[in-house]
């Protein structure tokens, strides 16, 4: 059997709404991590590491959506992942190297809100060289819905 | 992820891809695809049908084409892009489609990353989110061309199974 390459580290599946999700004491064992969310909260989606909440992460996004093409730059307390819908939001985010203390932490994510006419892609960059030991998934607006649910996997090198 | 069903497209093409019988065993499906099709133009869209259904997801794209963006919604791009015959010679268009909860007695969201290679000034990047609005668990899929075109030889797709879980370790609240 080939070796599995998506290792499985968390998951959890909201019985009420919640303001945030947290990841903690993540293995440092992993090249990267992916963070898959589906459900949502019809609003913008941060990750915070490490507990840190500040004005520290930057990043640039595109998106498809009913107004046409856009793009947008920002400074976030969150690493943007981009817009979920309500209840059929998806959205993946790759944190690279989390485990490396030599650079910035950097994300890749991409959105999937068909039911809001929403595709997105985004970069973003945490200012911290800091290994990820934490991360924490936040509605920048409202709660996420009941029964969205939050799977975190480690990738090997 | 672990691989479930490989198929590679022999001499004299096919007129679909399907991966049917899907276990039910798994979190998350991911797919990845390399098509090229007949159609003569030099991309076609290629269309995704869950369980072969009637009713098609609905999608909202962001296309680059090298000179121009656009952003829309059509019922074909749930299979991202592929080469049509009058792109470059030997070039396959590379696609994956995450599917999410796919068991699940809720519509299904997708997430499809899809480029188109292309020695020219007309190259696609297609970023997709589509959602299947059915309560079915899927159990097939099925890869066309949304003008029919034959899915050239060398086409290939691969699919695999994403298992959520906990490593004992890692917390979550």
């Amino acid at each position: 059997m080939a070796t599995p390459t998506y290792i499985a580290l968390a998951t959890t599946t909201l019985g009420a709404t919640a303001s945030s999700v947290t990841f903690s004491s993540i293995p440092a064992t992993y090249r990267d991590l992916v963070l898959v969310v589906n459900g949502g909260n019809s609003g913008d989606v941060l990750c915070s590491f490490n507990a840190d909440t500040g004005s520290n992460y930057t990043y640039v996004a595109a998106n498809g959506q009913s107004a046409g093409a856009v793009s947008f730059s920002d400074t976030r307390t969150g690493a943007y992942m981009g817009y979920l819908t309500g209840t059929t939001g998806l959205g993946i985010m790759h944190i690279m190297d989390y485990s490396a203390s030599d650079k910035h932490t950097t994300t890749l994510s991409r959105v999937a809100s068909a039911a809001d006419s929403l595709t997105g892609m985004a970069a973003a960059r945490w200012a911290n060289t800091n290994v990820v030991t934490s991360v924490a998934v936040t509605a920048a607006t409202g709660s996420f819905n009941s029964g969205s649910t939050f799977s975190l996997f480690g990738i090997e090198a | 992820m672990q691989v479930i069903e490989h198929i590679e497209v022999g001499s004299g093409g096919a007129a679909s891809i399907l991966f049917d019988n899907i276990p039910q065993t798994y979190t998350d499906l991911y797919f990845v695809a390399s098509i090229r099709t007949n159609r003569g133009q030099a991309i076609e869209g290629m269309i995704l049908k869950p369980n072969s259904s009637a009713t098609l997801p609905s999608v909202r794209y962001l296309l680059g084409t090298g000179s121009s963006v656009i952003s829309d919604t059509v019922t074909s791009l749930g299979a991202g892009v592929a080469n049509g015959a009058s792109s470059t010679g030997s070039t396959f268009a590379n696609t994956g489609v995450y599917i999410p909860n796919y068991t699940s007695s809720s519509a299904k969201s997708l997430s499809v990353d899809s480029v188109l290679e292309n020695n020219a000034t007309l190259g696609y990047q297609n970023l997709t989110a589509g959602l299947w609005n059915v309560t079915d668990a899927i159990t097939s899929l099925l890869i066309v061309g949304e003008t029919g075109g034959t899915i050239q030889a060398s086409s290939s797709a691969t699919l695999y199974g994403i298992t959520a879980g906990s490593d004992g370790t890692t917390t979550v609240s």
